[in-house]
């Protein structure tokens, strides 16, 4: 439970997050870093349990037809990675405040660092893989906005190739998980860890490399490096946070994780030493020829994160004690390295060494604690990283898969060590050495230097007091690996070959950087970047065009080259339905009347007449005219209320375009070149026999529905009503007709909300107005009354007989549009129907209908008989058409209101400036 | 055959309307398919049954269920159809200057 707790808390905080900043403003960082290390403790109340070999679990269904179980499960390894984020976390959090500046809130770093701390923080607590999977890949895109942070164009291009580095790496993983989950039948983590054995070797290969396909691109080792040094145009916490101490880490904890499954085969062994050596060289070189100090310490932490992967290669219990350790120390020291990098750019005004010399007459605390930091980077006693770098030593020396190679790899170490000796001088020798340049420096605010001090003096203390963390680093190795005790963490192991390889560092160290001079033009010409990042860069360039070759046809503006393919699509699939369709039933013998030929001839004439008028006003009549012939053919089928229904609609359909065309030219556009005109006939015949054949093929097969039939039998007794086709409608499908009406008032909303422009035409001072039309206006003074009338009439009796609430308020619908026809700038009464109160109410009366009977026990929507004196029973399925009815009038009056074109003549230019 | 011949026409007539230039015919033409659609559904439901399905109609009556569809399917129509000509004469107001070329194509 508490780990769903210190997890779910990480997501509220972040939900928080905005509420503190506003509240506070930047200062919200310390009421977050207070946040972070109350998780924090609470996950190391857990230590007791952890440390008697109990893991903490909770677990809840997922995707259980699948298997998956969300599971978190705490191990001390987990709890060691976990304490480093929201530790790391808090230091950082509290560092924020002052770092950034004063005149703005900074929600967004605040809310995505945390979630970010989140995602680490289910990461390493995940125990199944598509959780882990699902954190990894939640972890790399909060990163990449981080980097880019603030969208400014220098930080687009890192920032994307961070993404593209490690969500390369996130498939990986993800191909990985699912040769896991599918060669083992389950995707619980810790069952698969549980017995290597049962891996087969086909799998046991793939997924591997791809694990460390996926481990290296996170923790940027050679060949993929290069995005963390470009990673470093983010913040400066940020970078401290993500790119030292936690994301580049979430690689090193994937390996130790999976080191219980592949670890001890020589692949995995020698990859990850090898890989893990040259890229801490690589990055150790690169780090010394650096004179920016953010980059010096991006390359630093490349050069460190290949140390350790270098050592899980080695894979004994001391060797994965000596790795968790160096984790440890270097979240520690490089977070404060990079704090304190921070804060001598926000006093000094620059990173760049050269311009540092003797900085510390002007900030001895600073500087001092730039020392202690750097003093662990060397691996110079007392510190915690002295510890660490001596484990190291000690763990490759025993490397023994081939004869000889524990040498090797150590020296090799000690050479990347040596390197580091050498950059750390550097750095120390910049800031005191010199002339002070800047001679009215001062020291920052304590609150600004608090946070890396602790770090720093934390990160010292830890070298004498390690034994401290002896008992949970021991737990954690065991954990990683079951293979036996580590051995007991010690400041002092006396004279061991790790103290004389620690020696030997600071001798070679000391020399390269006493003969930095002969060495720097030799290590200028190195070269930066990796073949890699300009391949990277092509073929994302090449990708992002090959999209736009892609996306071309579909961004054409005329609506027939969009449309020809969805056409021609449908037209595919009949002929392959012709292929694959069996056998079918016979058709209904009784299906045709002869009254339908004369609709089908009077629809060909109609039609063909539509097709090819070029007047606007002939077209909006004949389309008209084929839904009264349609309406007509609904009557002789049995459909009177879908006839009715269509014949008002026709009439209202006529109306608004009429409206909407007022003013303007009657001749529709010329046709077009003849070879589009037979392109278009032949799209439309073919759409028009797959029409055909599909509806001949697939309907009038049967005999009537069943449910048909329960309608036929049943509807009338149980609803008390006698028009079935309503009782459909408000009683046992009200929930469809609820929704259909929602869509009416969305597309209501959606004209109210559009049209602004057209009242502003309409209201403009000296607008000509359309006068009033006298014989419309008789006829609306005349039929109006007659038509609400009926619409009553059609409303009340809608449940028994012909009518209802969509047909009444059509014909409402009709007044309505013939009075604003009659008078365009507002027809008595009818004309002040506005859309969105009619709306409103409608909506809120069909809620109420709906929600009525849950009061009384029965479900959403069931209809109720409410006995009324004087009228006799009601149902409520009635107070339901009625909020129906208000939405279509709605709809209805917005069309006609809004619909109106602009009086005739030139648009002025005002107007026009509103439009846009 | 009477009922997918229908179909069949107005979808021919709709899909022609669609692939014309002109702003206006695209409405229209939308519309014809709506109408075609609403005939498919009756016709799903069985057009050997030509009663009114009221309480009582007897072995005549057509199944109520596909009128019900029509129903809110032509008063649904009727909505998009609405939308698109306030959509398509927004589109027009911005892409040209001059009113008149309101039934052109979109640009």
């Amino acid at each position: 439970m508490i780990l769903a707790v210190v997890l779910g808390g990480q997501f509220l905080l972040a939900a928080a997050a905005p509420v503190l900043t506003w509240w506070l403003g930047r200062n919200a960082g310390y009421v977050l870093a207070v946040g972070y290390l109350t998780g924090a403790g609470l996950l190391l109340s857990q230590r007791p349990a952890l440390l008697a070999d109990q893991a903490v679990l909770i677990s809840w269904p997922w995707l259980p037809s699948l298997g998956v179980y969300a599971e978190l499960r705490m191990d001390a390894l987990s709890l060691i990675f976990a304490l480093l984020v929201l530790g790391v976390g808090a230091f950082v959090m509290a560092y924020c405040p002052r770092y950034l500046s004063p005149d703005s809130r900074h929600t967004r770093v605040y809310v995505t660092m945390t979630l970010f701390a989140g995602a680490m923080l289910g990461l390493v607590l995940a125990d199944d893989l598509l959780l882990l999977f699902v954190f990894w890949e939640l972890s790399s895109i909060l990163s990449f906005v981080l980097i880019g942070q603030d969208g400014r164009l220098p930080a687009r291009g890192p920032a994307i190739q961070a993404l593209v580095v490690t969500t390369t790496g996130g498939v990986a993983l993800l191909v990985a998980v699912v040769v896991l989950a599918a060669s083992l039948g389950t995707s619980d983590l810790h069952l698969i860890l549980a017995d290597p054995g049962r891996l087969a070797t086909g799998p046991a290969w793939a997924a591997g490399a791809l694990v460390i396909f996926a481990a290296i691109t996170k923790s940027a080792q050679v060949p993929f490096h290069f995005w963390l040094p470009g990673a470093m145009v983010a913040l400066t916490p940020v970078s401290a946070y993500l790119h030292a101490a936690t994301l580049v880490k979430a690689g090193i904890y994937l390996l130790m994780r999976f080191s219980a499954l592949f670890g001890g085969q020589w692949p995995w062994d020698l990859t990850l030493i090898g890989l893990g050596l040259l890229t801490a060289i690589v990055g150790a070189l690169l780090a010394l020829r650096q004179h920016d100090l953010k980059a010096l310490l991006a390359y630093s932490t490349v050069s460190q994160l290949g140390l350790l992967v270098s050592v899980i290669g080695v894979g004994t219990p001391a060797s994965d004690a000596a790795a968790i350790l160096y984790t440890i120390a270097h979240a520690l020291f490089k977070a404060t390295l990079f704090m304190l990098v921070g804060i001598i750019d926000r006093q000094a005004g620059s990173r760049d060494i050269r311009a540092l010399t003797g900085l510390w007459r002007a900030m001895p605390i600073t500087v001092t604690l730039t020392v202690l930091a750097a003093m662990s980077l060397a691996g110079l006693p007392p510190t915690i990283g002295f510890v660490g770098k001596e484990a190291i030593f000690e763990a490759l020396v025993t490397v023994d898969e081939v004869p000889l190679l524990g040498w090797v790899a150590a020296g090799l170490a000690v050479l990347a060590a040596t390197l580091t000796f050498a950059y750390a001088a550097r750095l120390v020798h910049g800031v005191l050495s010199g002339p002070t340049r800047q001679r009215e420096l001062h020291e920052p605010a304590w609150s600004f230097l608090a946070p890396a001090a602790v770090a720093a003096v934390l990160a010292t203390a830890l070298g004498p007091t390690v034994a401290l963390l002896s008992p949970m680093v021991e737990r954690a190795a065991s954990d990683a690996r079951p293979q036996g005790q580590a051995p007991y963490l010690a400041f002092w192991h006396g004279f061991t070959p790790a103290l004389g390889l620690s020696v030997l560092t600071v001798l070679l160290g000391t020399l390269l950087f006493w003969y930095r001079r002969r060495t720097d033009p030799v290590l200028a010409a190195i070269p930066t970047t990796s073949p890699f990042t300009g391949h990277l860069e092509r073929w994302r360039r090449a990708l992002v065009r090959f999209g736009a070759v892609v996306a071309r046809p579909a961004q054409v503006t005329a609506p027939a080259p969009y449309l020809a393919r969805p056409l021609l699509a449908v037209v595919a699939l009949a002929a392959v339905a012709v292929l694959l369709l069996g056998p079918l039933p016979s058709r209904h013998p009784d299906a045709t009347r002869p009254g339908d030929w004369l609709v089908l001839g009077l629809l060909l004439v109609t039609l063909a007449g539509l097709v090819t008028t070029r007047s606007a006003l002939a077209a909006v009549a004949l389309t008209g005219a084929v839904g009264l012939i349609l309406a007509v053919w609904f009557l002789t089928t049995g459909a009177p209320d879908v006839a009715l229904t269509l014949m008002l609609v026709e009439v209202l359909t006529t109306v608004v375009v009429m409206l909407a065309l007022r003013g303007r030219p009657g001749r529709l556009v010329a046709p077009g070149r003849r070879v589009g005109i037979i392109a278009g006939v032949g799209l439309a015949v073919l759409a028009g026999v797959v029409a055909t054949a599909a509806t001949a093929a697939l309907t009038g097969r049967r005999d009537l529905s069943p449910v048909g039939d329960w309608y036929l039998r049943e509807a009338s007794s149980a609803t008390g009503g006698q028009n079935l086709v309503n009782t459909i409608l408000v009683d046992f499908r009200a929930l469809d007709t609820l929704g259909e009406a929602v869509v009416l008032a969305v597309v209501a909303v959606g004209l109210i909300g559009l049209a602004r422009p057209a009242e502003a035409v309409r209201h403009r001072p000296g607008a000509v107005r359309h006068a009033v039309d006298p014989v419309l206006a008789l006829a609306y003074r005349v039929l109006a009354p007659v038509m609400l009338a009926a619409s009553a009439v059609l409303f009340l009796r809608g449940h028994q007989e012909l009518g209802g609430g969509f047909i009444a308020a059509l014909l409402a619908g009709t007044a309505v549009g013939l009075g604003h026809l009659a008078h365009p700038a507002g027809a008595p009464l009818l004309g002040r129907l506005r859309g969105a109160p009619l709306l409103t109410v409608g909506l809120f009366l069909a809620l109420v209908a709906g929600m009525a009977p849950l009061a009384v026990g029965r479900a959403f929507l069931t209809p109720v008989k409410l006995s009324l004196p004087g009228v006799g029973s009601v149902s409520s399925a009635l107070l339901f058409d009625l909020g129906v009815y208000l939405m279509v009038l709605a709809l209805v009056v917005a069309a006609v209101r809004r619909l109106d074109s602009a009086p005739a003549g030139p648009a002025p230019g005002p107007v026009r400036e509103r439009v846009r | 055959m009477s009922g997918p011949l229908i179909v069949g026409v107005l979808v021919a007539a709709g899909v022609f309307l669609l692939l014309r230039p002109g702003q206006l015919r695209l409405v229209l033409g939308f519309v014809l398919l709506g109408h075609a659609v609403n005939v498919l559904l009756l016709a799903a439901g069985g057009l050997h049954r030509r009663e009114p399905p009221v309480d009582g109609g007897g072995a005549e009556s057509a199944d109520p269920l596909p009128q019900a569809f029509i129903l809110t399917a032509i008063v649904i129509t009727f909505g998009i159809t609405v939308y698109l000509l306030r959509l398509l004469r927004r589109a027009s107001r911005r892409g040209s200057r001059r009113p008149e070329t309101w039934d052109r194509g979109p640009r």
